[in-house]
């Protein structure tokens, strides 16, 4: 018993040797293969959701994501929605759009933002609801997760806090 | 929901006490009835306010901040209670007949204290519950649907009990004390945070 | 106190090899090494060349020195300290250059540009096994503007764990050089009795942060505890709770990281904080390799528990004749042994089986993995170097 132990041990430190020799080989990449297969996806309240539909403007386009709501028990973020305006390249120096969140034909809200030649400067938002689905922003820039306007890549990200969490 | 809500405040609580099965389920269940009672508390102020105009917003964000800081100082007094060594008789400090009388004080009302706590603590579920509750018609009809609420959620308590399989490790012990302190600062803060900005947006409003 | 007291060798069983038998051992680490660099010799410019070839040369004369002295911690705390000092260099300069600051902005985060790190991963399981979701502002998959992402990093860490268990917290995390570094600054220590209560506190840092990460979905050590966030990279200040943020990790950077290490000549924020290690602590019974003690040879003179840079070593764990779950096996207790009686060991062999040999055995396996993982950080940073002197 006390030989079948050892042999254990000494097997097993030797396979500790093997695992290290091919771990920039196999491991690694098994390992890379098996988190992305696993199909966990970065938290809505970081991405932003997914798309729910594309708004065809002149020059560029919006698009509107799925509401996010938090899953969080404590210390809820608020539930928004985000809009991405894209190409952020071709989007007129201000931009003022009624948008429809939800398909209905009638606008839910009005954004207002200068889009200014400098990328790196600030960006801020005005958000006037229409009807009660989301809050009013008032020169926002980037106050939390769910109320923000942010550059990323090539769009413009609105984030509006919905009224209802 | 109701593991992840409550367990900050429940799970290093009950491995702190480091009690066997039957005495852990006696702590559980004193919390339990704590927290029966905040809910039958909030279910009374919810039909009650539900007949008067809505609370602002403001009134919501500080009530919810002032039991933030409730449950951190229960939580933290309680830490502090099993933390801090006996002290020995000393001149103009606590006798050690005092202090335990003062820690025996803690240990009859604290489970009970932190339940309630908890049960105002606003989970979605139960704030849900708090919104038909204001609609019923009678008092004893919001009564009667914070009951049901509360016998249905029951259930994802009972793991909890299995924490009374830790006690043997008397590490664990010092290491849920230390995470009901840690516990207890969250809290605080999101108390602070919370009743701070209820109060600004208060002074705003009126500004 | 850690790597300053010199045994009797021959009391101790442990006289210095020879040379050549050194420099035999040292050949498959050459070879490995010289295979994980060769990769540089592809890149432009003599810089990247130049570091790897400086890289490999480091890492090869420290693992010649643990070979000839039989020695481990002082050598092993070499290459610690190098990465601990250059890692944060080398990232702080790749931020700057990208982003022209080290502070990360909300479009950023939500464009999935956070580099991930290892520190979080305790905080993201429970959240992802309930809603398969990662509650981190990165990738899942490396892109352009984001090469460190969640997948390649977990996998590296998994991969590790396999290798190492807890010895990740002393050969491969790129943090904890710095707090030995800053212990390692004294010979003596101004602070020498430490409540031995303060060892269970990262047990509780990492019930408290995953509890309350699941809870609020929200990595809440890496928003509001991680001390390294003042050496790596921090949410731009724009609000009271990030200044508030900027504060805490700033405070709990210079006190845990820098402060008292100087003080006590201890790793205070591995063995008092980070919540990291007792999560790496769990794989610890995984491993193979052990630190025992000969009850037979050991005078309980308590210079091992004094050598001990995390506190894990006890009253209960020595008389018990083995290194708690939390021992990263750096090897300051065997080093500082005089009677020979702290060992290395592999599970299930007598305990008058070779401790040399287990040494060997693991030191293959964890040199290679720093040569490969703190290596390649060391000789990026020291391609940024060269590049800047040019």
């Amino acid at each position: 018993m006390q030989r079948l132990k050892a042999v254990l041990g000494y097997t097993g430190a030797v396979l500790t040797v093997a695992a290290m020799l091919v771990m920039p080989f196999v491991l690694f990449p098994l390992f890379q293969r098996g988190v992305a297969a696993t199909g966990v996806e970065v938290d809505p309240v970081y991405t932003g959701g997914g798309i729910a539909r594309t708004i065809a403007k002149d020059g560029y386009r919006i698009i509107v994501n799925q509401p996010v709501r938090s899953r969080a028990l404590l210390a809820r973020p608020a539930a928004f929605v985000q809009l991405a305006w894209a190409p952020a390249g071709a989007l007129p120096a201000r931009i003022t759009d009624e948008v429809d969140l939800d398909g209905d034909g009638r606008a839910d809200l009005t954004v207002c933002f200068e889009v200014p030649a400098d990328t790196t400067a600030a960006l801020f938002v005005d958000v006037t609801p229409a009807g009660d689905m989301v809050l009013p922003l008032r020169r926002v820039s980037s106050a939390s997760f769910s109320a923000l306007i942010a550059r990323v890549g090539d769009r413009i990200v609105v984030r509006v806090p919905l009224a209802t969490r | 929901m109701c593991l992840a809500a409550c367990g900050p405040v429940l799970l290093p609580w009950l491995a702190a006490e480091g009690a066997g099965l039957r005495d852990t389920g006696g702590l559980l269940g004193q919390f339990l009835a704590g927290r029966l009672a905040g809910y039958l508390v909030f279910a009374t102020l919810a039909w009650v306010l539900g007949l008067a105009l809505p609370l602002p917003a403001s009134a919501n964000a500080a009530l919810f901040g002032v039991v933030h800081l409730a449950l951190a100082a229960a939580l933290a007094s309680y830490a502090g209670s099993t933390l801090r060594p006996r002290p020995a008789a000393c001149p103009g400090g606590l006798s050690a007949p005092r202090s335990r009388a003062l820690a025996g004080r803690f240990r009859a009302l604290g489970p009970a204290a932190l339940g309630f706590l908890t049960g105002l603590n606003l989970c979605p579920p139960f704030l849900v519950a708090g919104v038909r509750a204001a609609q019923r018609h009678s008092l004893p009809g919001a009564l009667e649907f914070f009951l049901l609420f509360f016998a249905g959620t029951l259930v994802w308590f009972l793991p909890f009990l299995g924490v009374s399989a830790v006690r043997r490790f008397t590490g664990l012990r010092t290491v849920a004390r230390f995470t009901t302190v840690l516990v207890a600062a969250y809290y605080g803060y999101l108390g602070v945070i919370t009743l701070g900005g209820a109060l600004l947006h208060a002074w705003h409003d009126h500004a | 106190m850690p790597g300053t007291i010199t045994p009797d060798a021959a009391v101790r069983g442990t006289a210095g090899r020879s040379p050549v038998h050194s420099l035999l051992l040292t050949l498959p680490i050459g070879l490995w090494g010289a295979l994980m660099f060769s990769r540089s010799l592809e890149l432009p410019g003599p810089a990247p060349k130049l570091a790897a070839l400086l890289t490999f040369l480091f890492m090869i004369v420290l693992f010649f020195q643990m070979m000839r002295t039989k020695e481990t911690h002082r050598w092993r705390r070499i290459f610690f300290v190098a990465l601990g000092l250059l890692f944060p260099v080398g990232f702080i300069w790749d931020l700057i250059t990208l982003r022209g600051s080290m502070s990360i902005a909300m479009g950023q985060m939500i464009g999935g540009d956070t580099p991930f790190c290892f520190l979080a991963i305790p905080m993201m399981i429970v959240p992802a096994a309930l809603t398969k979701t990662l509650i981190f502002p990165g990738s899942i998959l490396p892109t352009a503007s984001n090469p460190h992402a969640v997948a390649p990093m977990i996998a590296l860490w998994l991969a590790a764990t396999l290798v190492l268990g807890k010895g990740w917290c002393a050969y491969g995390c790129f943090f904890g050089g710095i707090e030995e570094g800053s212990a390692a600054l004294v010979k003596k220590p101004r602070i020498r009795n430490v409540d031995p209560r303060w060892r269970w506190a990262p047990w509780a840092v990492l019930a408290a942060v995953v509890l309350l990460s699941a809870a609020t979905y929200e990595a809440v050590y890496c928003s509001w505890l991680c001390p390294f966030k003042a050496v790596t990279e921090f949410p731009e200040v724009r609000s009271m709770q990030s200044a508030l943020q900027a504060g805490i990790f700033g405070s709990l950077f210079i006190g845990l990281v820098l402060v008292l290490p100087f003080l006590t000549r201890l790793r205070t924020q591995c063995a008092f904080f980070c919540p990291f290690g007792p999560f790496q602590a769990l794989s610890n019974k995984l491993s193979v390799f052990e630190i025992r003690m000969d009850r037979t040879k050991c005078t309980d003179c308590v210079t091992c528990r004094r050598a001990c840079p995390t506190l894990v070593l006890d009253e209960t764990s020595v008389a018990r004749g083995r290194a708690g779950m939390s021992c990263m096996k750096c090897g300051a207790c065997v080093d500082a042994c005089t009677k020979g009686a702290v060992r290395w060991h592999i599970k299930g062999t007598p305990l008058t089986a070779s401790p040399e040999t287990a040494r060997l055995l693991y030191l293959f396996p964890a040199w290679a993995f720093a040569t490969l993982f703190g290596g390649s950080i060391i000789a990026g940073t020291l391609t940024k170097l060269l590049q800047l002197a040019h």
